[in-house]
């Protein structure tokens, strides 16, 4: 199978409602020719509602959707050419493989062997040509949701859409998944949106990243982006593991002041207009656990606790620390013979301010 | 979906919505209206003051409130072990069990009533062996025991049916939480797992009591005539349509039905199904222990035996030379069935035509019933369901009044022909009574597949009929099949509105000739043989209809037993 056409899509301003149900509201994204963009959120952020919104499946209330810029506001879906893979898969459990597959090319009208050809390509390029006589009900949830893909591609579709495409496959078999989506994406090179709750999966294969929450995008950016410089509270908190303290922002020069009651004064490297009350942001791997003897340093701000829990995760334990009211979450890598420190451990950890975001 | 609906779609349901209207609600209304009605157009009560005046109307309307209440209490009896232990237990022929159950359906119950009486009657096989042997009967038939004992017999598969679907919905977990928390045996089918089966229960228990309200051939049969049914259409075939009394009688029969019908459903207000899981398992089925299988095969069987008796009564009558006083015929002919063959061959050619007709009509209502109501938003499509659901609680003489006092006097365009004599308006009535069976299957059908099956193939550019014709009506091809099936078995055996609406004897079907047959005492035997005829035809087509959806089934099946083997292999 040849590369697609890659093809823009321009989300803009588009707000629906159900009833007095705000679903999105006015949302606006552009997803670039190529692009691997990944919709992220929680159940009920609405980021399953956008996308079939793009498929033609909901009405917005206001606002356009543009395919290669061309307005589909008012297109059925049977005539927008962009391929969905749902999240159930929905094959048709009375049709066989090849006659899932061949269901589009049939609606096209296209001749008997173009279908044929084009039905053998699509489950060559899924790894799936031996199966094209089985019924879907015969293969794994991985084979049924290869078909699902073949179906799709074999429309050669401006878009390809995913639904939580790796929600039903196991453990294991999503990280394998999840690679081979990529590499069909760039191999195909169409503009592919897929939507996900799993923000490891999202930040592992998108280009960029949209995060929702009740409707509202609340960041768009690349995966590190998000996770190095999150927008607001929401996305430093749904992106990753972080903790986040409480305290006071003033000015202090061009840099500015933070000062909480768990770690006293910390200069930030950023400017701030005036006095405040602020939150910072701190990923766990960003502090460093020591012995309660350890001497500190002056490039950190160290503060001491005592260990209350003690997560074991393989590459680095997770110690959740107790400093005065607050807890932290602290990881410390893992190697063989390394220092583990149970519950009850006196500790001290070290904060570099470089390492600190300030939420606005 | 992406509008609200097509134009397409909306002129589809105007067309079934004027059907319906024209064909119940305008037909029921006009005899409610008749029942309210002086002479002037004026609203009066007068008539229902002069019905409950007359002692045999009211003795008519206990009678028939008594008769509906314990049929439905004896058909509880029967229903539920019987449930329950094909639904629950490891059972050899637990699938043959709830087979035969269904049995009694597809035999009209007025032909098993005479059947009945040459078994359980004063002078039948049963109380002549119990006299021989131990000096006393049973007065199992006598008088409305007769029509109690029949009508649970006949209807109790409603309440079974309903039952173990509830029963299979209930996922494992529900009773494997409850064993884990301590509870089993009684207790655990007393707290858990009887209630979470309620629906089926009220919902087919309500059923029994709106069919036996409505029953009109088994009273007359039995010659139990002080009842609602039997009165409303002696009134109106003796004294005439103009009767009043007969559209009382009429309004009441609709008035307990519709209540029958309402009460089921508030009863279960607010209650939630216990539905099943995709991929999760039903109840797991129990082995019973040895004391406990003699008791349930023992009861099992004695069931079994007392529910094909008719049909074995009817078998044997019909080809019993002579039978009476006697514990079986004394001698045997074929020749009722030489007599049935050479009289009424044009009657059983009806009863197929119509019943096949009446059958298709309805699951092509059905579906589209089915698909405007759970893929549109087309205003006011609950209206659609409500009024179909409507027609279960009114009674077949009420519907065949409505209609001979509705279209009296009209004629069927080109051929001048009177709407009220002609056979189609048989099958009309036959359409229209079994659409609330069909329309319940169909909606089942669709309810169990996921929307995105459509929207996949509305993706891939499918328009939305070639979606329903592609993807929709193959995927619901099951559910539409056991419509059909269950509209026409049920029309077959339909004799109430037959009764009325029949006027010349080459219309007739099979169910008014077995009627007329079982009038005299000569006609038995071949009314007998007609109503095995019957039962054939009913089975033959139940069985070809069964080898279709089979036929869809194996493949599934086949793949479950490929995938097995593929597990298999991969292991060695």
């Amino acid at each position: 199978m040849e590369a697609l056409r890659k093809v823009k899509v321009e989300v803009r301003n588009v707000s629906l409602a159900y009833g007095a149900t705000k679903v999105l509201h006015d949302v606006s994204v552009t997803i670039e020719p190529g692009e691997f963009f990944a919709l992220l959120g929680p159940s009920g952020s609405g980021k399953s509602t956008l996308l079939r919104l793009i498929a033609g499946f909901n009405q917005a209330q206001s606002g356009q959707i543009l395919i290669g810029g061309e307005d589909l506001s008012r297109v059925p879906p049977w005539k927008r050419d962009i391929g969905m893979v749902f999240q159930n898969y929905a094959l048709w459990p009375h049709m066989s493989v090849a006659e899932n597959v061949a269901f589009g090319l049939e609606e096209r009208r296209l001749p008997r062997d173009v279908v044929r050809a084009r039905v053998a390509a699509a489950l060559e390029l899924v790894g799936l040509k031996d199966y094209a006589e089985r019924r879907p009900g015969q293969l794994s949830g991985g084979q049924q949701q290869r078909v699902a893909l073949a179906r799709t591609i074999a429309i050669e579709p401006k878009v390809l859409l995913l639904d939580e495409p790796l929600s039903n496959l196991d453990a294991k078999l999503r990280v394998h998944m999840r690679a081979e989506l990529l590499s069909l994406q760039r191999k195909l090179g169409i503009t592919t949106i897929f939507v996900t709750h799993d923000q490891e999966e999202a930040l592992s294969i998108s280009d960029r990243v949209a995060v929702l929450d009740h409707g509202v995008i609340q960041q768009i950016g690349t995966p590190m982006e998000l996770y190095d410089h999150p927008a607001n509270r929401f996305i430093a908190d749904f992106v990753g593991t972080i903790n986040l303290i409480r305290g006071r922002v003033e000015p202090n020069g061009d840099r500015a002041r933070f000062e909480s009651p768990l770690l006293g004064r910390i200069e930030l490297r950023v400017p701030v207009t005036g006095a405040a009350d602020a939150e910072i942001a701190i990923r766990p791997h960003a502090l460093v656990l020591a012995a309660a003897d350890h001497p500190g340093d002056a490039g950190r701000v160290w503060v001491e606790g005592v260990v209350a829990e003690r997560e074991f995760l393989g590459e680095f334990v997770r110690y959740t620390v107790k400093v005065g009211d607050a807890e932290l979450i602290a990881d410390a890598p893992h190697f063989i013979g390394g220092a583990s420190r149970p519950p009850g451990a006196r500790v001290k950890i070290g904060i570099d301010p470089a390492q600190v975001k300030l939420l606005s | 979906m992406s509008s609200r609906f097509t134009p397409a779609q909306l002129a589809v349901a105007l067309l079934i919505a004027a059907f319906l209207v024209l064909f119940l609600i305008v037909p029921v209304l006009t005899v409610v209206y008749v029942a309210f009605a002086d002479g002037t157009g004026g609203f009066t009560l007068s008539h229902f003051a002069s019905f409950f005046h007359i002692s045999l109307m009211r003795e008519s309307f206990r009678n028939s409130l008594y008769v509906a209440f314990w049929s439905v209490v004896f058909a509880s009896l029967i229903a539920v072990p019987l449930a329950y232990f094909t639904a629950r237990f490891e059972f050899r022929g637990a699938a043959l069990i709830q087979t035969l159950g269904v049995l009694p359906l597809i035999m009209p119950p007025f032909v098993g009533a005479v059947a009945m009486q040459l078994i359980f009657g004063r002078s039948g096989t049963v109380n002549l062996l119990l006299g021989e042997w131990f000096g006393f009967t049973l007065p199992i038939m006598d008088g409305l025991n007769g029509v109690i004992f029949v009508e649970a017999l006949h209807y109790f598969p409603f309440i079974l049916m309903n039952l173990v679907v509830a029963l299979n919905n209930i996922d494992s977990s529900m009773e494997e939480s409850a064993q884990n928390l301590g509870s089993s045996g009684f207790r655990l089918f007393r707290r858990i797992v009887f209630p979470l089966a309620m629906p089926g229960f009220i919902a087919g228990a309500a059923l029994v009591f709106i069919k036996v309200f409505d029953d009109l051939g088994t009273p007359l049969v039995l010659n139990q005539t002080n009842m609602l049914a039997p009165q409303a259409y002696l009134r109106i075939t003796t004294i005439g349509i103009e009767d009043p009394i007969g559209y009382v009688a009429s309004v009441i029969m609709v008035a307990f039905s519709l209540f029958a019908l309402w009460a089921s459903t508030w009863v279960m207000r607010d209650k939630e199904y216990a539905t099943l899981q995709r991929g999760y398992g039903g109840l797991a089925k129990r082995r019973l222990g040895r004391g406990q299988s003699v008791l349930a095969y023992a009861w099992i069987l004695l069931v079994l035996a007392i529910v094909l008796a008719p049909h074995l009564g009817i078998l044997l009558l019909s080809i019993a030379k002579v039978w009476s006083f006697s514990v079986v015929p004394d001698s045997y002919t074929l020749e009722h069935y030489a007599t049935v063959f050479q009289d009424s061959p044009r009657m059983i050619w009806n009863t197929v035509f119509y019943c096949g007709v009446a059958a298709l009509i309805d699951v092509v209502i059905a579906t589209a019933i089915a698909y405007i109501l759970l893929r549109t938003r087309i205003p006011g499509r609950q209206a659609l369901d409500f009024t179909v659901t409507m027609a279960l609680a009114i009674p077949g003489v009420v519907l065949a009044i409505g209609y001979l006092r509705t279209f009296r006097d009209i004629e069927i365009p080109f051929t001048g022909e009177l709407l009220t004599t002609s056979w189609a308006l048989l099958i009309i009535a036959y359409a229209v009574r079994r659409l609330p069976y069909a329309l319940r299957s169909c909606v089942a059908a669709l309810q169990q597949m996921h929307v995105s099956l459509e929207e996949a193939a509305e993706n891939l550019g499918a328009t939305k009929g070639r979606t329903i014709r592609r993807i929709v009506v193959p995927l619901m091809a099951g559910g539409i099949a056991a419509g059909l099936i269950v509209s026409f078995m049920t029309a077959a055996v339909e004799l109430s509105a037959t009764l009325m609406l029949v006027t010349a004897q080459h219309d007739a079907p099979m169910s008014y000739g077995i009627y007329l047959y079982m009038q005299s005492a000569a006609g038995r035997g071949p009314g007998a043989a007609l109503g095995v005829l019957a039962v054939l035809i009913v089975a033959a087509g139940t069985y070809a209809s069964h080898r279709v959806i089979a036929r869809r089934g194996t493949r599934e099946a086949q793949g479950g037993i490929a995938k097995v083997q593929e597990i298999q292999t991969a292991g060695a």
